[in-house]
């Protein structure tokens, strides 16, 4: 039994469906990224999530076009990130706080109309999976990299230009300034609480996208909770992977590859019970936080909210 | 300071974000101030949909803008109506703010508003009210109350469609299996039958009287299953009509004329004319009487008309079986053996002030799989016990927190509800605190047999290993690669009984198939489940099944990869009309009669109920549109009748 985990179907069958897991993850981590190297903790992922999800499902299903509905899990995604921006630097809330309530605001309003405007569980037709042409072909590695839907690629995408933005460019710098010493970058004429609205609503973007990849793309389907945790996963890849991009890329990878092996793992009738291999995932987690956290500092502002002294 | 500034602001950005969410409510008497009595004659109206629904709502505008005309305009009687009130709260402020205005006459236009109506109409005795459909007037003097016969019409329209019908099958959208609706639909396949007795009349009914995309995938179901003739009610089958349309196909239509919709393919409508009644109740509010009165509009008293669409070719021998049905009916020579709604099969208990149930369920009740099954049920034995007057359900959904649902239960409890029903069994060890504080109130939870010795506490189970067994077998015999897949939640209870049912029945069936479970850990993670199913594709299945809320995802991994689906607990056919071949779906009213009847003799639990194949409670739903094979058919029906006579045992 053990043997036929390292048979190619299944090697390739876990790979394949490991990318599909990480994509959620990779959006809304790398979005997470850029709010945490700015010192905010956003812990309403989760919430813009489901609004992404529900705006791009209800969209894609009432106009037939998915790129609308992208772009609604965009606009959701983006007024979600406003009014968490405005909160936490305008008002100085208590970041984890204020999170928290953004993420039930998000789960009962995504519910609330679900039920007022779909009443049931349907489906859309999503984006179909793209075979890139010669790519696809190639033998195991085109049908687990080349042989996915579009916004696979582009969350694949993000990853080095995430890495670019934040570590090449005057945006990036002032980035990584605001999140370590405000009070420095301040005193050196950036825009402390411009730089901070920028993160966030990027953040409440991609978050928005994140949703909108499981709903009309990976899935298909709008249900109350769907997302069931995935955004707070997301939020603990940011440390998993150091706040740093490809960090957040291999965290996502790992934490999906491992999860879809224990599935595999299940088929395969290998004799661990089932409630051992669905932690598997998670102990995972928890043992890599714990050597990279001693490892790896945080940015020094994250969580504290910026006042000018006088 | 600072911290009250923080609080305000969040509490005017939710308040701003959540009126933006509110749909618009008209709001009641925005117009004039009323005049005293010797102005015009002053009705308001509350609607559940719009006045031009093409339905229900439309046949009152109608008839409010014929009545009008009949008393002699707007001089002589004015009228005011709110729409689109399918909020039952919106709609009993509207119906308040009427009454308080003085309104001669306030119709409350929906069965739901009823027990609003039972509440308010007291108050205001100098105002008389009138609701539908319905016979109740609650036995309060200034309330009427009216009902059509609308199977009179749905039988003429069964029987001019099964007469044009060249393929012998016709289909039927309908939204919710009650009231209006139901009159409509039994009566449109009596009237099919006793034309052309082997015609096959497919029922679909959508579960929602505003869902227009499902109504239309109802009615392209029925296309594909070879319909040429199709009907429906309520204001959703407006998607239906679309889809005949565009396929070509018959459509008879009732409640309002839907010939405009569809010129070329309505052939009749059943129209009613409510200003029949209404204008027999202007007469009883002249000469005084505000209510008490009960009437229906049928085809003898005019307030039902069968409409033919001129446009269409009717053949002179057809049209004139229809006027010899619609006389037949009218002289009661024809019966179209349907009975009114109101009667309900066996008789439930009466509860003096109403029986009230409230219900905590862990997912959302339009989960098409648990929370679905328990709500199903409680509008089941609502029609069953009389109505909403008769039997009242609140409910908490997605209660997934256990320590939220016990708060909300400890509080259902304090306010005295009859029945509360804790349905998951995570609830278990709240209620088993929470019960004794409450000796007065019946409890009920499930899945489990386990009343823990309290003896206001009621449990039940399904045994859902029974339809996991069916399913297994049919699944089995379908499998052409021998590997199936199972999509499980976390192993235990019901999950486990079903999934553990599955592997079994296929294992008998052919003893070398391979079935391969996977249980992901969660009752909710779509993602996952719907990667559990990939790697069961992957892994050489091509038959899925799997239990709880989170299969969504597997059912369109299924839908996608071309695979079969088995479903259970609720039907998941509309998810994946091609690849679902069965579901086991929960009739939890079984268990729920049982209980509504023992609470009646002032048992308030310590039983515990389980719903089988043999009582009913659980019941093998096929899908029609999925062409089973007839002996696999056949054998799936002999290990139903098996399961329930013994000879297919199940202990493994």
């Amino acid at each position: 039994m053990i043997s036929e985990l390292f048979s190619m179907t299944v090697l390739v069958g876990i790979l394949a469906s490991g990318i599909r897991l990480a994509t959620p993850y990779l959006y809304a981590a790398i979005g997470e990224t850029f709010s945490q190297r700015s010192g905010v903790l956003n812990l309403g992922v989760e919430g813009q999530m489901l609004l992404g999800a529900f705006a791009a499902f209800y969209v894609a299903l009432t106009t037939g076009n998915l790129w609308l509905g992208v772009l609604a899990a965009l606009i959701v995604g983006a007024l979600m990130g406003l009014a968490m921006a405005f909160v936490t630097i305008n008002l100085h809330a208590e970041q984890g706080i204020s999170g928290i309530g953004f993420y039930l605001f998000g789960l009962g309003l995504s519910d609330l109309l679900f039920q007022k405007m779909l009443g049931t569980v349907e489906t859309v037709r999503g984006f179909p999976k793209i075979q890139i042409p010669f790519l696809s072909d190639i033998p195991i590695i085109g049908e687990i990299f080349f042989r996915q839907n579009v916004l696979v690629y582009i969350a694949l995408a993000l990853v080095p230009l995430a890495w670019f933005v934040l570590n090449k460019s005057t945006l990036g710098l002032k980035i990584r300034a605001v999140g370590e010493n405000p009070e420095a970058a301040d005193s050196l004429g950036v825009s402390v609480a411009r730089v901070r609205y920028f993160t966030i609503i990027l953040g409440g973007i991609l978050s928005g996208v994140a949703g909108a990849s499981l709903s009309i793309a990976l899935l298909n389907v709008f249900q109350q909770n769907m997302t069931s945790g995935l955004g707070f996963i997301a939020v603990a890849l940011v440390y998993f992977g150091a706040w740093r991009p490809w960090g957040v890329l291999g965290g996502a990878l790992l934490f999906s590859l491992v999860n879809s092996l224990q599935l595999w793992v299940q088929v395969l009738g290998i004799p661990i019970p089932s409630d051992i291999a669905v932690m598997m995932p998670y102990i995972l987690t928890i043992l890599v936080l714990v050597i990279t956290v001693s490892r790896v500092r945080p940015p020094s502002a994250l969580t504290k909210p910026f006042e000018r002294g006088d | 300071m600072k911290k009250f500034r923080f609080l305000l602001t969040i509490l005017l950005a939710l308040a701003v974000l959540l009126a933006a969410c509110q749909t618009e409510d008209a709001e009641p008497g925005d117009d004039e101030p009323v005049a005293e009595d010797t102005g015009p004659f002053q009705v308001a109206v509350v609607m559940p949909s719009a006045i031009n629904d093409l339905a229900f709502s439309q046949s009152m505008y109608d008839a409010l803008i014929a009545i009008q005309e009949e008393m002699g305009g707007e001089e002589a009687m004015t009228f005011d109506y709110s729409d689109g009130m399918f909020v039952v709260d919106d709609a009993a402020a509207a119906i308040r703010d009427y009454a308080a205005q003085g309104y001669d006459l306030v119709i409350a236009h929906g069965s739901q508003y009823g027990s609003s109506l039972q509440e308010i109409a007291p108050d205001f005795p100098e105002t008389s009210f009138a609701w539908g459909t319905t016979l109740d007037t609650f036995g309060i003097d200034n309330i009427f109350a009216y009902e059509a016969a609308s199977q009179e019409g749905g039988y003429v329209n069964g029987v001019i469609a099964a007469s044009l019908s060249e393929s012998g099958v016709l289909g039927v959208v309908g939204p919710i299996e009650t009231g209006d609706a139901k009159l409509y639909v039994d009566g449109f396949v009596a009237g099919a039958k006793a034309t052309v007795p082997d015609i096959e009349v497919n029922v679909n009914y959508i579960g929602s009287f505003s869902d227009v995309a499902l109504a239309a995938e109802a009615a392209n179901t029925h296309v594909a299953a070879g319909a040429d003739g199709l009907t429906g009610t309520a204001q959703m089958v407006v998607g239906a009509i679309g889809v005949a349309e565009e396929n070509g196909v018959l459509w008879f239509g009732t409640q309002a004329s839907q010939t405009e919709l569809a010129p070329e393919n309505v052939v009749a409508n059943q129209v009613y004319r409510w200003d029949v009644v209404l204008s027999e109740i202007v007469d009883l509010i002249d000469a005084g009487t505000l209510g008490g009165k009960s009437f229906v509009i049928n085809l003898a008293n005019g307030g039902e008309v069968i409409e033919f669409n001129s446009d269409y070719d009717l053949p002179a021998e057809i049209q004139t079986l229809a006027e010899d049905t619609i006389a037949g009916i009218i002289d009661g020579s024809i019966d179209t053996g349907v009975g009114t709604a109101s009667e309900p099969m066996d008789k439930a208990p009466e509860f003096e002030g109403g029986f009230q149930v409230a219900v905590v369920m862990p997912s959302a009740i339009n989960d098409l799989a648990f929370s679905q099954s328990m709500y199903d049920a409680l509008v089941a034995v609502q029609e069953w016990m009389g109505g909403e007057e008769a039997m009242t359900f609140d409910y908490s959904d997605g209660m997934f927190v256990v320590d939220d649902a016990a708060a909300a239960i400890r509080d259902y409890a304090a306010q005295g509800y009859d029945l509360v029903i804790a349905h998951g069994s995570q609830y278990g060890s709240s209620l088993q605190e929470i019960a004794p504080d409450f000796p007065e109130t019946s409890f009920a939870w499930g899945t489990t047999l386990d009343t823990f010795g309290i003896d206001n506490i009621f449990a039940y189970e399904a045994a859902s290993q029974e339809g996991g067994y069916v399913n297994g077998v049919i699944a089995a015999s379908l499998s052409e690669s021998g590997v199936l897949g199972v999509v499980g939640p976390i192993e235990t209870g019901d999950a486990k009984l079903y999934v553990d049912g599955f592997v079994a029945g296929a294992k008998a069936t052919v003893p070398d198939i391979e079935v391969n479970v996977n249980y992901i850990g969660s009752f909710s993670d779509v993602a996952l489940a719907a990667e559990a199913a990939n790697t069961h594709v992957a892994a050489g299945a091509d038959g899925l099944t799997g239990t709880a809320q989170m299969v969504v995802g597997a059912i369109g991994v299924a839908e996608e990869n071309g695979v079969l689906w088995f479903g259970t607990q609720a039907s998941q056919t509309a998810l994946a009309p091609e690849n679902v071949v069965a579901n086991q779906v929960y009739h939890w009213d079984v268990v729920l009669k049982d209980i509504v009847e023992m609470i009646a003799d002032g048992t308030y639990g310590g039983t515990s109920f389980v719903i089988n194949l043999a009582n009913g409670g659980e019941v093998m739903d096929y899908n029609l549109d999925f062409d089973l094979p007839a002996e696999v058919k056949a054998l799936a029906e002999e290990t139903v009748q098996g399961i329930i006579d013994g000879t297919i045992s199940l202990l493994y």
